[in-house]
């Protein structure tokens, strides 16, 4: 591989020439503020990282890093040059690569022409061909991501870990500046995620700034020198040496003045609602039974590709099953049906809640009747009033906010979205059985506690509950009982108050002595 | 279980809020009112809206389709073929007879275009483009190529021209389509579901929503107004034409386009096709009126379609303002 | 349930398939099919004649579709084909009255500009492309008619020496089909060898992911739209060639034989796919079709309703042969 440190333009002393400097960044959307005045400033060499909930702003600000947005006012300075990208493709021009969270492949085109892409997007001239990386490169660049796979492949033949590692081989494999890496390792394995860390490091060894996004407090602590974070779209802490600070005060940083809250009461169990046997996700996975009492909340826990969601979405009738059998008190349900689940009074809130829950040009109400649409209609006419009667105690328990419920579900934030999807199924009259996904992903603190309220609420009402998080603390915190689950089955079962080490434990395979 | 205390049950639908195609409207009435002559009269009114209730009851049914994420190109030939197949039926089957084997050929168009949208997830442009091809084809062979001319009658004429209490039949079907679509639409759980199914299918169906059951049924009810529509273009025609109105689904596209429904689905109603289908009925008068050569008839439809459907997207834009990105829901993805 | 069965014997055809992509394997299989049985009950059907005058019949439509093609591959849908190809006929016609043979390029140049403009309306205006080209169907349509004084065909003046061109067999085919060969191979390694195709395709894989690997997808779109108007453009001065006249109102309804035998062609509804030799098989297999159909004695309207039934035909096996490769290898891994 050749690569120039072009950072090393830097005369002097490199820590007084920042490779990027941003500082007194806005934006607004509307009438919203996502960045009142952020900074951010990278070292050559370093890793950065970037902390924030969500909604404080990283995203808008990763955007406007990257040129794919322009600020409303602020400074940003390219190795000391003021410089302000019309366009990604400026950026990438100037060597600030990006490495997105969302796929940005192209399924249909090989894996060259995927590797490809930044040089086909910036080529001049007419032949394609000149712009392709030649093929001994694109194999090193997959090698150093450990990914052997066949140059000419369609993209779209790939697993979505693989074609993460695709991504990340075609931001790696650029002569960078600035790499951004904007929470790269969500569908790697551990292995994977450790190869990236190492290249990431030798990128940082010959000079490149790297911005990581990441949520995992674990993964900053291994990579990054030094950290920024953002709290309603400023910097409240500004490029400090991460040795500095302590894991409680970044946390701090980042939620303000929260109270935390202790442990929840979890309703006494019942009797069994919902009863899987012989429950397999695919032909050559080892069948599950599983039984949940009402009243009962019983966490899927399992690392990413695991099948924990996967199992979790079969529960509900959402995903058809290789083999098995479902019964909700006692009634047989067919697998794979989510009508007759519905009506069976089996609730369930998906994991990706723009592709398979929200209706996002509809308004919030009419997001949350949408499973009980029947109830307030009669001989197919819809009663007047009755779907606000139904659903706005639910709304307003929930705390919507802003309380507008004819405002369309795609303008509120990703933690009333939330409510507005559990709002659906908790409207369910005679509601059995509540599957969970990903309960409280890419939601703030405060819509992630009422979240856990409604949850526990539930099942305190008699609802059988399941919560499948790759959120551990949520797991931990909601369950009555943790069910591991490891390569697409079940692989035993934790009680309440197991121990966060004991549980990663469990999850990687590992048997507690 | 359900907490109702504290619950304000408010009415939420049936305030009335004007989408901006209104104003377009209002705006064209105003003008072609001043600047073209005899347009305001009260005789070309009524044959303004004659003309246009073809047209404004078939939109009612490209409505449906659009609020499902769908589109629909099959509506001219299948008029096409339920004017051929009413003609040849009126012999065998008399008038009401044959206005129903018309129909009836129209709404098999919409059930196979149903069932293949709906059961076996094809995509809509792709099977509408086929029946197209496929009912006006069949249409042709029927007629063998030519148009064949239905025996002037009183009662075949009388979808066309009749008259109920003074007002010609066709608008009153017109009015009575839109009054069905809003009902359909606001005050059904059937065009609840279009709307949900539209703006997300797989969240339908994980919401239990029997998404192709919804589907069909939309296909099927734009075909029921698109044969209402074939019956009073058929009467006012009087003959079987295999080529009968090649531009209506287009037309009922531009219609619901101008009125500011986008092509992506889960989103319209009936007020808004309402207003689309008048600015295109009221553009195809004027034109007419003003004697405009052909030419410059066919330039101005387009400037106005063009036009009204900017004003609708990117208002800005024709201000000659800066245009500014759609607003995102900030962070809500992981 | 039908679709499994369906689904089963799509897994044979995978199973016999080549490495051809699947899409692109439907129009060479109608073309075969479509020869072979009008081989087997007309008796005229193989001679060299009819060969040589399907092979040159072909071009008009193959041109409209290839434009098609491009749209079509990313993701965007132009219905104002015919109406462009009409006005690039007379066009080049009244050209090449006034400048002799050259000005026939004023045909494409026509095309050009008509598809520029749907490119802006398109991708500069972000307007839906149906209603976009509506509207440009309509005006060009309008400007035919202006042009020509409400649609008098345009005699050229040069006739004979002009249809020469479109008729006389110059080595094998006439110089008009040499020249469309030249333009489909052109077409060709637009697609699959340049910078403006392998964006194009990108645009149509992944229209969210394009702008952010630094592809300006307006210019993309200008660029699709802009190649759809040329070869709509070269298709009316190849209608011009043949007809010895400029036809204002020629053109209406070969928009969807265009889009059709593009869709028969492969090109993937959902974007992102495309192939010139395909989409000009699906051309030559309506062709067939219809010269088929009009050696026996059949209206040529069975055509049509053949063609609609292989297009959605054509969608099921697609939407089918598409769906298998997902369903082996996603069952897990959606995070």
């Amino acid at each position: 591989m050749t690569r120039t440190a072009m950072t090393r333009q830097t005369r002097g002393d490199p820590a007084k020439i920042w490779t990027l400097e941003v500082s007194g960044i806005a934006k607004n959307y509307g009438a919203t503020c996502a960045l009142r005045n952020a900074s951010l400033r990278l070292r050559p060499g370093k890793v950065h990282a970037l902390l924030g909930e969500n909604g404080a702003g990283k995203s808008t600000l990763v955007k406007i890093v990257v040129g794919a947005i322009q600020p409303d006012r602020g400074r940003i300075a390219l190795n000391g040059v003021p410089t302000r990208f019309a366009g990604v493709g400026r950026a990438i021009a100037a060597g600030v690569i990006p490495i997105y969270q969302h796929l940005s492949l192209f399924p249909h085109l090989s894996v060259l022409e995927n590797l490809s892409a930044f040089a086909i997007a910036g080529a001049t001239g007419l032949r394609a061909r000149p712009a392709l990386v030649p093929r001994a490169t694109a194999r090193a660049w997959l090698d150093a991501v450990g990914l052997g796979c066949d140059l000419d492949l369609p993209v779209e033949r790939l697993s979505v870990g693989e074609r993460q590692l695709v991504e990340i081989a075609r931001g790696l494999g650029q002569r960078c500046t600035l790499l951004v890496l904007d929470e790269p390792t969500a569908a790697l394995t551990h292995d994977e995620t450790d190869r990236l860390f190492g290249v990431v490091r030798r990128l940082c060894a010959e000079g490149t700034a790297i911005l990581f996004i990441s949520h995992k407090f674990d993964e900053i602590e291994a990579l990054a020198d030094d950290v920024t974070v953002l709290r309603d779209g400023v910097a409240v802490i500004d490029a400090e040496p991460l040795a500095s600070l302590s894991r409680a005060e970044l946390v701090r940083a980042m939620l303000g003045d929260t109270v935390e809250t202790g442990d929840r009461a979890l309703p006494q169990p019942g009797a069994p609602v919902l009863t899987a046997t012989g429950l397999r996700l695919g032909p050559t996975d080892a069948p599950a039974d599983i039984t949940v009492r009402a009243g009962e909340i019983v966490g899927l826990a399992g690392l990413v590709g695991s099948g924990a969601l996967e199992l979790a979405a079969a529960l509900a009738g959402a995903r058809p099953v290789a083999a098995g059998t479902l019964a909700v008190r006692g009634e047989a349900l067919p697998p794979g049906d989510r009508v007759r689940a519905v009506a069976a009074g089996v609730g369930y809130v998906p994991a990706d809640r723009h592709a398979e829950g929200l209706f996002g040009p509809l308004a919030a109400l009419q997001n949350a009747s949408s499973s009980t649409v029947a109830l307030f209609s009669r001989g197919g006419l819809l009663r007047p009033g009755g779907e606000a009667a139904a659903l706005m105690p639910w709304l307003r328990r929930l705390d919507l906010h802003p309380f507008q419920p004819e405002r369309p579900a795609a303008g509120f934030s990703g933690g009333n979205q939330q409510k507005l999807l559990l709002s659906r199924n908790l409207a369910v009259p005679d509601l059995q059985v509540l599957v969970v996904l990903e309960p409280t992903r890419g939601v703030d603190i405060a819509a992630r506690e009422t979240i856990h309220d409604a949850l526990v609420e539930a099942a305190g009402r008699g609802v059988a509950v399941v919560v499948a998080s790759s959120d551990l603390d949520e797991v931990m915190a909601l369950s009555h009982r943790i069910l591991v689950v490891r390569h697409g089955s079940l692989d035993g079962e934790l009680p309440r108050g197991t121990g966060r080490a004991a549980l990663m434990d469990r999850l990687a395979g590992r048997r507690a002595a | 279980m359900m907490a109702l205390t504290g619950a304000r049950p408010r009415r939420f639908s049936g305030r009335f809020n004007p989408p901006a195609a209104v104003w377009v409207v209002l705006l064209l009435f105003c003008v072609f009112a001043l600047a073209v002559p005899r347009f305001a009269s009260v005789g070309n009114l009524e044959n303004l809206l004659r003309v246009g209730s073809i047209l404004g009851i078939a939109a009612c049914g490209q409505t449906i389709v659009l609020i499902l994420g769908g589109i629909e190109f099959s509506f001219g030939a299948s008029a096409a073929l339920a004017s051929v197949v009413t003609v040849l039926a009126l012999p065998s089957a008399g008038v009401t007879g044959g206005f129903a084997a018309g129909a009836a050929s129209v709404l098999l168009v919409g059930l196979v275009n149903g069932t293949l949208v709906a059961r076996f997830s094809l995509p809509p442009f792709l099977v509408t483009l086929g029946m197209l091809m496929v009912a006006g084809g069949g249409a042709a062979v029927l007629a063998g190529g030519l148009p064949i001319d239905a025996p002037p009658s009183d009662a075949f004429s009388w979808p066309a021209r009749g008259r109920i209490a003074g007002i010609p039949v066709p608008i009153l079907a017109a009015a009575a389509s839109f009054a069905l679509l809003h009902l359909l639409l606001a005050h059904t759980r059937a065009g609840r579901l279009w709307y949900l199914v539209g703006a997300n299918g797989t969240a339908a169906r994980l919401s239990g929503i029997t998404v192709w059951r919804s589907v069909l049924a939309g296909y099927l009810l734009a075909g029921a107004f698109c044969a209402l529509a074939a019956v009073i273009l058929t009467s006012r025609v009087a003959s079987g034409q295999p080529g009968l109105a090649p531009n209506l689904p287009f037309e009922t596209i531009a219609a619901c386009a101008v009125g500011g429904i986008p092509l992506a689905g889960g989103q319209g109603r009936a007020v808004q096709t309402l207003c689309g289908v008048l600015v295109i009925a009221m553009l195809n008068n004027a034109v007419v009126l003003l004697n405009l050569p052909v030419a410059y008839q066919q330039l101005m439809i387009a400037a106005v379609i063009l036009g009204a459907v900017m004003l609708q997207q990117a208002p800005r834009l024709l201000l000659l303002l800066p245009v500014r990105p759609a607003r995102q829901p900030e962070e809500d993805r992981s | 349930m039908s679709a499994r069965l369906l689904r089963r014997s799509a897994d044979g055809l995978r199973a016999a398939g080549s490495t051809l992509p699947i899409p692109f394997r439907v129009a060479p299989l109608c073309l075969i099919l479509a020869v072979a049985v009008f081989a087997a009950t007309t008796p005229r059907f193989l001679s060299l004649g009819n060969a040589a005058n399907i092979g040159a019949q072909v071009w008009v439509l193959a041109l409209l579709a290839i434009g098609q093609m491009f749209v079509l591959a990313t993701r965007g849908f132009d219905i104002s084909v015919g109406a462009v190809a009409a006005l690039s006929s007379v066009c080049a016609a009244m050209a090449c009255n006034g400048w002799g043979l050259p000005g026939l390029a004023a045909g494409a140049l026509a095309g050009l500009i008509c598809g520029l403009v749907n490119g802006a309306l398109v991708g500069t205006l972000g307007l839906q492309p149906v209603v976009a080209t509506l509207g440009s169907l309509i005006a060009v349509r309008g400007l035919s008619l202006l042009i020509t004084g409400d649609g008098q065909v345009v005699p050229l003046d040069a006739a004979g020496a002009v249809t020469r061109l479109g008729f006389e067999p110059m080595p094998v085919l006439p110089a008009a089909s040499w020249a469309a060969l030249v333009l489909a191979v052109g077409a060709a390694l637009l697609v699959g060898r340049s910078l403006a195709g392998r964006r194009i395709l990108m645009a149509g894989s992944n229209p969210e992911a394009v702008a952010l690997v630094g592809v300006d997808t307006r210019r993309v779109q200008l660029w699709a739209y802009g190649l759809c108007g040329l070869f709509a453009g070269l298709a009316g001065v190849l209608m011009t060639v043949r007809a010895g006249s400029g036809l204002p109102t020629e053109g209406a309804g070969m928009e969807l034989q265009a889009i059709a035998a593009a869709v028969i062609g492969g090109t993937a509804l959902s974007g992102g796919i495309a192939s010139v030799a395909a989409v000009v098989i699906g051309a030559a297999f309506i062709q067939v079709l219809l010269t088929g159909l009009n050696l026996q004695g059949v209206s040529p309207f069975v055509a049509q309703i053949a063609v609609g039934v292989v297009i959605i035909a054509s969608g099921l096996l697609e939407t089918l042969l598409r769906s298998l490769p997902s369903f082996h290898s996603q069952s897990r891994t959606r995070t």
